[in-house]
């Protein structure tokens, strides 16, 4: 490939400017985590002395954040499973199947994520409060089910696509079922796409903030919408210990998807690679 | 074979198959759609209902008179001004590290691209909490331009406060949107515009902004429209003269209970939105019809 000249004082100037935008996307996680252990919780830096009492007040008796934490806990984890439920569904109907009105269906899959969630919010909100909903945590992991499944729906499209397809064709040759081919060639090939799409629904329904103020009570305040809360209103220098947790849970589940991906990434070219080495590809000689 | 015998056979078991191929997939899109269609599509309709209807149930467009009047109308004006500046900021931003990233070596790009990628799955809520540590009065860049005239800045509760916020909310958009547009240009059109004694200005206005030019649109507007329904950002960093139509949203339901109101501000926000949707296609398909004629 031609390149253009380069000069040393280009290069010089590209590498600082890079470095500054990525400084302007890095510094503000990068600083609730060393502040969360400094001694002065608000807006002083660098800390003069470091403890861990930001820490330890979440458990202390009286605070409101071991109920936030376990409640988006729990709505999290349903709206992974519904996401889930409609994901696999929904990949294999758009990618496995003729489905009439395909591009149909795809828009209306890409819906919730191109409309703006203060509108779907408010769309919830009409529609449970008539019902005497708001505050169930059901109700709340519906609403982030509307914004978690398509991004699952997506994710496992993306999979499927991925697992040649003559994989199955040949299982089914050789007389195995639907739900044999599903259990033993379809899902272990899947299944790092699946966790992935298990985990992005997770953090997205976890992260969840216009859903969850809309649809929470008193009694029934999600994670973010205490930090938010005590951002705002109740000045309560644990939210730099919460957020600092939230930060390493979102580069965790990031880190969890990566491995997943990294163990699966070798599984599926043995099984391809002997069917060409026995002589057995595809007749029309088709790359894969 | 016996291929004259079963000419007509081969024919029926594929239309079978593929009817039962139809069956399959409707019944495996069944749960999505019937999900979307009860709590999206119907909720966005009952929205649009309730914006449409007086106390007593009659129609009428009184809550869009008031929602394009007065206080709200300014309330629309910010939220496009801010929606405006941050698209400004994040596009050139965007363009320049997306650009830096295109010409480093392989590893330190992915590094790089890390860094704009891990953000972006951080809440937002909690990266404007960052952010509000670090503007604050004694934060870190108040006390690294401690020297400077004027120092503190007032850098936080007011209109740059709330772009710096939102700038760096979109930047991930912007970065990995113009940098899947920068590995695609053809760098052999550079070299070919510098062959024939173009200097580099030249190139790049001439050549490289024209082939880039499309993904520009669409980034800036992409960023534009999800500023727009941006509520976190504003209602932490702004002050009372940063007020977002999302902000305003939340107040009629959460505080005044005027759903009607809040149900008319949020078509307005649609439609702001699908305008803006409809105008990032058009330039899509511009873009690639362009392309296809500079690769001829």
């Amino acid at each position: 490939m031609m390149e253009l000249r380069k000069t040393l004082a280009g290069r010089i100037a590209l590498t600082t400017v890079a470095t500054v935008i990525l400084l302007f996307l890095a510094l503000p996680i990068a600083v609730i985590l060393v502040t969360s252990f400094s001694n002065n919780a608000f807006a002083s830096f660098p800390p003069d002395a470091w403890t861990l009492n930001w820490y330890k007040a979440l458990f202390a008796d009286g605070s409101k954040w071991p109920a936030a934490l376990s409640l988006s806990a729990l709505v999290a984890a349903l709206s992974t499973v519904f996401s889930l439920i409609i994901g696999v569904t929904a990949a294999t109907a758009l990618t496995r199947s003729e489905l009439p009105l395909r591009s149909a269906v795809y828009a209306l899959v890409l819906g919730p994520l191109v409309i703006p969630q203060i509108v779907t919010a408010l769309g919830l909100f009409l529609l449970f409060e008539p019902a005497a909903m708001l505050g169930s945590p059901i109700a709340i992991a519906l609403g982030h089910t509307v914004l978690a499944s398509p991004i699952a729906v997506l994710i496992l499209i993306a999979t499927l696509r991925g697992i040649d397809e003559r994989l199955e064709d040949a299982a089914a040759s050789m007389g195995a079922g639907r739900l044999t081919i599903a259990r033993k060639i379809t899902f272990p090939l899947a299944a790092p796409g699946m966790i992935a799409a298990a985990i992005f629904s997770f953090i997205t329904s976890f992260d969840e903030f216009y859903i969850s103020q809309f649809l929470s009570s008193v009694d029934t305040v999600t994670l973010p919408v205490q930090v938010y809360n005590s951002l705002t209103f109740e000045i309560d220098p644990s939210v730099t210990a919460v957020s600092a947790i939230l930060i390493a849970f979102a580069i965790l589940a990031l880190g969890l998807v990566a491995l997943a991906r990294w163990i699966g990434s070798g599984r599926q070219e043995p099984l391809l690679s002997v069917e060409t080495a026995t002589g057995i590809a595809t007749p029309g000689g088709e790359a894969v | 074979m016996a291929a004259p015998l079963t000419a007509t056979a081969p024919a029926r078991p594929r239309k079978l198959l593929a009817s039962r191929k139809t069956r399959v997939g409707i019944l495996y899109a069944l749960p999505v759609v019937v999900y979307l269609l009860v709590l999206f599509v119907y909720p966005i309709f009952s929205t649009l209902l309730l914006s449409l209807q007086n106390a007593d149930g009659s129609l009428t467009l009184h809550w869009y008179v008031e929602s394009l009047t007065g206080v709200n109308l300014a309330v629309l004006i910010t939220t496009l001004r801010i929606s405006a500046e941050t698209a400004l900021f994040s596009l050139v931003f965007g363009f320049v590290l997306a650009n830096a990233i295109t010409r480093l070596k392989p590893l330190w790009a992915a590094l790089a691209m890390l860094i704009v990628v891990v953000p972006h799955f951080i809440s937002a809520l909690v990266r404007t909490y960052g952010w509000i540590i670090m503007l604050g009065d004694k934060g870190l860049v108040n006390e690294s331009l401690a020297w400077a005239p004027g120092a503190p800045l007032q850098l936080l509760y007011n209109e740059l406060g709330v772009v710096i916020g939102t700038t760096s909310m979109m930047l991930p958009y912007t970065v990995l949107l113009l940098y899947g547009v920068m590995r695609g240009v053809d760098r052999r059109l550079l070299a070919a515009a510098a062959s024939m004694g173009a200097g580099r200005v030249t190139i790049f206005r001439r050549v490289y902004l024209p082939l880039v030019a499309p993904g520009l649109a669409s980034a800036g507007l992409l960023s534009f429209i999800l500023s727009l329904g941006y509520y976190i950002t504003p209602a932490l960093m702004g002050g009372p003269n940063q007020t977002m139509i999302a902000t305003l949203i939340n107040q009629q339901v959460t505080k005044e209970s005027q759903w009607n109101g809040a149900a008319a501000q949020g078509v307005i926000l649609l439609l702001l939105t699908l305008a803006g949707l409809l105008l990032v296609k058009a330039v899509t398909s511009l873009g690639a019809s362009r392309k296809k004629r500079s690769a001829s």
